[in-house]
């Protein structure tokens, strides 16, 4: 199959998924219905007669904007995690890995502990210190490795962002588990959730995500260059240390603001990169598109079965896209690996 | 014969270099020239310098001294254009991801193409991408993974990068490592090839000696990071490889052909 109608399959397969996830839920609203309700809030055209009084409410204020965010969120981390695997030339590397979203997860605990989200300061303060906290991590960990090591090595880069990864970790449990009170919200949180989740927040994610899709695809060739090794990517014209460094920053502020409105959603940095390139080849101008419908259609996925699979409880979405991730990984994988 | 020599280009000038990774100097002084059409091999023991002084040229290494190509100073001009005029291939790595042969031969363009969100690969582009893949014998290759040829198909494919990026001068930093010897020959073959069409240079290690022998117009030894001796083929006294190497070289040479030579009748 050609590029055009792969990518036509999945933007298919990710509208339909979309109009599952809004349609599905407490009563259960048709993809006709849902259009419709859209359309009339758009475009003023007439809602069905039969459609309950309380539907488009619902729709608009509650499905709508959660199923928009997890799309979104799995864009935006796909993405991250295709970039981050490129730099690093590190098919296991991951935004996660590189203390990002841990530093973020630090900078929401200390929010959280410290009570400041309680007293009504506004929603943005946690995003903004989550976010704040993740731009820091990743400017540590940049100036840490170009201290340790002049060339600023992909191998640097992994170790000093594990270490900072597990340092940040370490601080938050102890902060957890020193103030039991804010200790259980704070778990919460780093499972992540799509609930309770306002039309603000879709917004900011939305400008990140597509400000920072053409600011990859505005790198698309570096990033194939890059991909080939650091010193033949420099001696290929690639100015190595400056893109580095701006796209390690790009990927901080989208890995960041994901994490900082939804908490640590694990898994869909590392795995989508692997299953987009299977399917897409590994050029950059169609793996990162690709990488962000396919990101944002398996997250969209895991919210539904994160709130649909057991009966009137919420599990973490963290849990699921590990859960799901994890064994179609290993399908893509081997099934991938036969072939060859 | 000497009007001709007189007239020939000096491409690379390489004038008191020294380098080292911040401790003590590894390159230390290096001096020579290669001009229009030469090939000049790199010769030393393990730990001589070679490997950094290829990468000192390439301007991946900070260093010291005159490093010029047709006049121009390599230090001083943006990466970007100074990859338009000199190309490094380097030992053979495995390629991590799913680049088709012609994806992989088209990044070679990359110094010749402008940057940004919608510029595209040119036809001039597409012509020489094939023209490399043809030389190099990749053509047949061209819809297949990197990721799943065999070591000496890669690095021809990466020979073929090399060349798309339409440089005066190549440096090889033993590009036959690992390879079987039909295709260390081979890679040879097309370097020579590529080499003889004016207006281009080679600086080259080659771990091999016999190979470089048979690859190189100059023969530069270095030793402790200093040039020991940097002469033309035909001056080339071989004997001067026994005290580089501290072993009977000639001797272990003569030994192999004899078995070869036996194994004949």
């Amino acid at each position: 199959m050609k590029y055009h109608a792969k990518m036509i399959v999945l933007l298919f397969a990710a509208l339909a998924v979309l109009l599952l996830g809004i349609g599905i839920g407490s009563v259960y609203v048709a993809p006709g219905d849902i259009l419709a309700v859209i359309a009339n809030h758009f475009f003023g055209t007439p809602l069905p007669e039969a459609l309950p009084a309380s539907y488009p409410a619902m729709v608009l204020n509650m499905r709508l904007p959660r199923v928009i965010l997890a799309f979104l969120t799995g864009a935006a981390l796909a993405m991250s995690g295709t970039v981050t695997q490129s730099i690093l030339q590190n098919p296991l590397a991951s935004p996660f890995g590189l203390g990002i979203s841990s530093g973020a997860a630090l900078g929401a605990a200390i929010v959280i502990i410290s009570g400041l989200s309680a007293a009504g300061l506004g929603a943005f303060l946690l995003p903004g210190v989550s976010l704040g906290f993740a731009l820091l991590t990743m400017f540590l960990v940049i100036l840490i490795s170009s201290r340790l090591d002049r060339g600023v090595s992909n191998i640097t880069i992994i170790l000093v962002g594990t270490v900072f990864s597990l340092f940040c970790n370490a601080i938050m449990n102890l902060m957890a588990s020193s103030t039991p009170a804010y200790g259980e919200r704070v778990q919460l949180w780093l499972l992540g959730s799509f609930s309770m989740k306002e039309w603000n927040a879709v917004c900011v994610l939305a400008i990140a995500t597509v400000l920072g899709l053409i600011f990859f695809l505005f790198y698309a060739r570096e990033l194939d260059v890059m991909t080939f090794g650091e010193d033949s990517a420099r001696a290929m014209g690639v100015d190595l240390l400056k893109i580095k460094r701006i796209l390690l920053a790009a990927i901080a502020v989208l890995t960041g603001a994901a994490v900082a409105f939804v908490g640590v959603i694990g898994f869909v940095d590392l795995i989508a990169p692997h299953i987009v390139r299977r399917w897409f080849g590994a050029a950059h101008k169609k793996v990162l598109p690709a990488s962000a419908l396919f990101g944002g259609t398996f997250l969209v996925l895991c919210d539904l079965a994160a709130r649909t699979l057991l009966p009137a409880r919420e599990i973490p979405i963290g849990a699921i896209t590990a859960l799901l991730g994890a064994p179609f990984f290993l399908y893509i994988f081997f099934a991938g690996k036969k072939n060859r | 014969m000497m009007s001709i020599t007189e007239m020939e280009i000096i491409m690379l000038q390489v004038e008191h270099l020294s380098c080292g990774y911040g401790g003590p100097l590894i390159i230390k002084d290096v001096s020579f020239q290669v001009k229009e059409g030469e090939k000049l091999c790199i010769l030393g023991p393990n730990g001589c310098g070679k490997t950094t002084l290829l990468r000192a040229l390439a301007c991946l290494l900070p260093s010291d001294g005159r490093m010029e190509l047709l006049g121009s100073s390599l230090r001083a001009i943006p990466s970007r254009q100074r990859a338009q005029k000199l190309a490094l291939m380097s030992q053979f790595s495995p390629a991590a991801f799913d680049y088709t042969v012609y994806e992989t031969v088209m990044l070679g363009r990359y110094a010749h193409q402008e940057s940004g969100l919608l510029k595209g690969e040119s036809k001039s582009d597409r012509r020489i991408v094939e023209e490399s893949l043809r030389l190099t014998g990749t053509w047949d290759l061209r819809e297949r993974l990197v990721t799943r040829l065999s070591g000496g198909q890669l690095q021809r494919v990466f020979l073929a990068r090399t060349f798309a990026q339409e440089p005066q001068a190549i440096l090889l930093d033993e590009p036959t490592n690992h390879l079987d010897l039909r295709y260390q020959v081979e890679l040879i073959e097309s370097l020579k090839t590529w080499a003889a069409q004016g207006g281009r240079c080679v600086v080259g290690v080659l771990h091999d000696m016999n190979l470089a022998l048979s690859f190189a117009d100059t023969m530069l030894l270095l030793n402790h990071g200093q040039v020991q001796s940097c002469s033309k083929l035909e001056d080339f006294d071989l004997s001067l490889l026994d005290k580089l190497y501290d072993m009977d070289v000639r001797g272990h040479m003569v030994a192999s052909l004899q078995r070869w030579l036996s194994s004949g009748d």
